[in-house]
């Protein structure tokens, strides 16, 4: 409807595109809560409720992981760009 | 025979349903596995005592109340990185 110009193979492959993404985002988000729960909740249950540095503690997990996630992403991009300009200027 | 429109959503529906009672099954299974070795280290005795039957579900409430904490912290951080992305599309697309 929005873009009529897309063909079907396309659109076939935006589509497992957005599934692995979303894939992609619901492990990361399972993975930053084991993570999280280890270093932020002391395996002593006294009581259910979740204390003030506890939530301190995840809210900041939190913010920490993203940031990491997003840091390590984009080294990793330009680090892979490297090395395709530097497979290019070989083969050249 | 052509499938109806409605068989169809009714299949994406089917299969959203399964994907999310999996997700349940599987966190069920996980967190019985981690509150069963963080409270139960005493086997002296077959019975649960009333202290690591207190502990296991002080620890799965816990862990829930931590889920959603996660849960909102992380749809905040997705909504500012949305706007960023936004904000980015249209300051190259003006350009």
């Amino acid at each position: 409807m929005a873009m009529p110009q897309i063909s079907n193979a396309d659109q076939a492959k935006l589509q497992l595109m957005q599934e692995m993404e979303i894939e992609m985002m619901s492990d990361l988000y399972n993975r930053m809560t084991n993570a999280c729960h280890k270093k932020c909740i002391p395996p002593r249950y006294f009581e259910a409720e979740l204390g003030k540095g506890e939530m301190v503690c995840i809210d900041r997990c939190v913010a920490k992981y993203l940031d990491i996630h997003e840091k390590i992403g984009k080294k990793l991009t330009a680090m892979s760009m490297q090395d395709e300009e530097l497979m290019k200027k070989m083969s050249s | 025979m052509a499938k109806s429109p409605e068989s169809i959503a009714l299949e994406q529906l089917d299969k959203d349903q399964m994907k999310t009672f999996s997700d349940f099954l599987m966190s069920y299974n996980k967190l019985s596995e981690m509150c069963f070795t963080d409270c139960v280290r005493d086997f002296s005795s077959r019975v649960v005592k009333e202290s690591e039957d207190k502990c296991s579900l002080n620890c799965m409430e816990k862990y829930l109340k931590m889920n959603q904490r996660v849960s909102q912290r992380f749809q905040e951080f997705q909504v500012i990185a949305n706007e960023n992305a936004l904000a980015m599309a249209q300051k190259t697309g003006k350009l």
